[in-house]
């Protein structure tokens, strides 16, 4: 067991922290504040390959294993969790989905236009009634000569106003059969198909987070993803690996938190001595490094078990589970530490801290990857 | 028929600006301690490399001197591009100075790719700012050189190059084969492509070249074959002392000129002291 990153991994984590702190770095806080989101270094990001990073390079991706990717995803969330966010989502929810349940054709027509991040993806499950029950969406399909007729809401969708592939999950009715989810590949200019206001949010504010409407929007055969009725399943085994990606932007929001209360704790001088020399604040400086490496270790072995073609479910639950606790209590604590300046836009712990809180919310609530965890920890000790 | 441009690019592994740790008592540099990267300007002397490949076809290869882990720079800069990774590396070569440095890049270049057309190399570098291993390599392989470069156009067997001289610009023209200094004025070096850093790990190989691969005298190496002797290394102390200089103008600028002439001259190449107006 070598907990040593190889030279590889040193090297993806250095390449994305320059490419980061170079190019988000000094727009982070203005993208936030004006909820803007920056297709200008969208541009500069397609041509490095963030946007293929686990699709096959026979549909023009980097193929990158899963620790390189939490390590991407980890690094551009320090700088700017809402690029991590758009990035994280359309890889892992949005494009994978098509490379593991598409047919050939599908995976040849959608994803070398996603790997080169000229059409991003959204994963559409959330309703107004359904988001942690996966199986209770109301957005329903119809089957017509060729294809299906859907019609719904879809809301809180990460990347809804700027996608150009949403993978809809929809309940089937036909005749007397037993309703079932199914997922279909809906393309922006598809007659029916629209994108609401951007939602005016907490925190991750530069991703258009927002509502997407289909009325009587008709779907092709050809853009059915998986068997009928393989919803629940394709949706579980995305947000298996998507969580691997949230936990990934967790750890990120939280090291950049924890590196802003390091460098202030320094500076801020009270009593004519840092603050970083009294003991109250080293053992929160303490804490937060403990409870980062504890994240970051359970985050890999999840990619690890991935890499390795193991069962990763449970793994990838606890690691979303702990390391978005740790974001929201690191960003509690570096907000602390900076006292009133930490308050104030001013400084970007603030954002880290509305950041943070989102994580322990989408891609499965805390409370459900608590499901997940203990549905396996009882079913192994029966 | 052409043959394929031969491009060579030397560059060094240094700690990490942003990571450079100090230890206070002995004013060294805990290289240990600090992440290492490609030299800021050696990297500006890869995307020359690249944006030459780009344009007229070119085979790069790049080479460094120093230990294992160095391999890491090379990994880098192939993904960035690069066609093939050399590590000059040998306990023996420790501690090497930049005249015994020079000369193993030499001989490394002599020995594995010997009909180079160009090599490139980094003005200087960010951990020692001697400048010297450039300029050292034009005479050790009797080659023309130009130093300082910061544009390159290739025409046939002749590059054109441009300086930036003081506040004027040399454009110069050289034959090559020959070896070319590059500054970090213009051309910001790409970033690292995801895939290419994939494929560097997957698809290549690291060349490797020891001492006696160099056929080279171990007392020609390292240590024992670098004259240069480090007596001291400390943080120079900032200081802002302001002097305020008043009255007319013209008694401004003699002042100026009595009080500060070897700091005037110093930024402007000129002995002020004894300068004499021409005729």
């Amino acid at each position: 067991m070598d907990f040593n990153p190889c030279m590889k991994h040193k090297l993806v984590r250095r390449t994305v922290r320059d490419f980061s702190e170079a190019e988000l770095g000094p727009i982070a806080h203005e993208i936030d504040r004006d909820a803007r989101f920056p297709w200008e270094v969208i541009e500069k990001m397609r041509g490095l390959n963030y946007f293929g990073l686990q699709i096959p390079r026979k549909y023009g991706g980097a193929e990158v294993d899963s620790i390189s990717y939490a390590i991407t995803i980890e690094e551009l969330s320090r700088v700017c969790a809402s690029l991590g966010l758009c990035v994280t989502v359309h890889n892992s929810v949005g494009a994978q989905p098509i490379n593991s349940f598409g047919t050939e054709k599908q995976k040849e027509r959608f994803l070398p236009p996603m790997a080169s991040g000229e059409r991003i993806g959204a994963f559409c499950l959330t309703e107004a009634n359904a988001g942690s029950d996966a199986s209770g969406v109301e957005t329903n399909a119809v089957e017509v000569e060729d294809g299906y007729i859907i019609n719904g809401t879809k809301i809180f969708v990460t990347n809804g106003g700027i996608c150009g592939v949403a993978l809809i999950f929809a309940t089937v009715t036909s005749g007397t059969d037993k309703p079932s989810t199914n997922v279909f590949i809906a393309e922006k200019d598809m007659p029916g198909f629209s994108v609401g206001e951007i939602e005016d949010l907490c925190g991750m504010r530069a991703n258009p987070v927002s509502s997407l409407f289909l009325e009587d929007c008709r779907v092709p055969l050809d853009n059915c993803l998986g068997q009928s009725g393989s919803g629940i399943k394709i949706a579980l085994t995305a947000l298996d690996s998507g969580r691997i990606g949230i936990a990934a932007q967790a750890l990120g929001i939280a090291q950049g938190a924890f590196e802003a209360a390091i460098k202030y704790s320094k500076e801020r001088q009270q009593f004519k001595k840092p603050i970083s020399s009294f003991q109250t604040i080293q053992n929160y400086l303490a804490d937060m490094a403990t409870e980062i490496d504890a994240g970051r270790l359970l985050l890999y072995r999840a990619c690890a078990l991935k890499d390795g073609n193991k069962p990763f479910g449970t793994e990838a639950a606890m690691a979303k589970l702990y390391c978005s606790s740790i974001a929201t209590r690191t960003t509690n604590l570096a907000m602390q530490i900076h006292g009133g300046y930490g308050y104030s836009k001013e400084y970007d712990v603030e954002r880290y801290f509305r950041d943070a809180k989102v994580t322990e919310i989408y891609e499965g609530t805390s409370e459900v990857q608590r499901l997940v965890i203990s549905r396996a920890v009882l079913s192994q000790h029966t | 028929m052409t043959t394929m441009l031969k491009l060579v690019t030397c560059i060094k592994q240094v700690p990490m600006v942003s990571e450079l740790p100090w230890d206070p008592r002995t004013g060294r540099l805990k290289r240990n301690l600090a992440g290492g990267m490609i030299n800021p300007a050696c990297r500006h002397a890869l995307e020359a490399a690249l944006i030459l490949k780009n344009t007229h076809g070119a085979e790069i290869t790049v080479i460094t001197m120093g230990a294992d882990i160095a391999e890491e720079v090379l990994r880098e800069a192939l993904a960035m591009g690069a066609d093939r990774g050399i590590l000059v590396s040998d306990p023996k070569m420790a501690g090497a100075d930049t005249l015994a440095t020079s000369l193993v890049l030499s001989k490394a270049i002599k020995k594995a790719c010997a009909d180079f057309d160009l090599i490139l190399c980094g003005c200087h570098t960010s951990d020692s700012e001697t400048a010297q291993v450039g300029p050292q390599m034009i005479e050790e392989l009797d080659i023309p050189g130009v130093t300082y470069a910061d544009q390159l156009d290739l025409n046939g067997r002749l590059l054109s190059l441009q300086r930036l001289s003081d506040n004027f610009i040399e454009t110069l023209e050289m034959e090559l084969p020959g070896l070319v200094t590059i500054t970090t004025q213009k051309q910001a070096p790409r970033y690292v492509p995801l895939a290419g850093l994939q494929d560097a790990f997957s698809q290549t190989d690291i060349d490797r070249l020891s001492l006696a691969d160099l056929d080279l005298d171990s007392e020609l190496a390292g240590a024992k074959g670098s004259p240069t002797k480090i007596l001291k290394v400390y943080s120079p102390t900032a200081t802002k002392d302001n002097t305020v200089l008043k009255g007319s103008a013209r008694k401004i600028a003699q002042q100026l000129f009595d009080q500060f002439d070897d700091k005037i001259g110093g930024a402007i190449g000129k002995d002020i002291k004894n300068y004499q107006e021409r005729p």
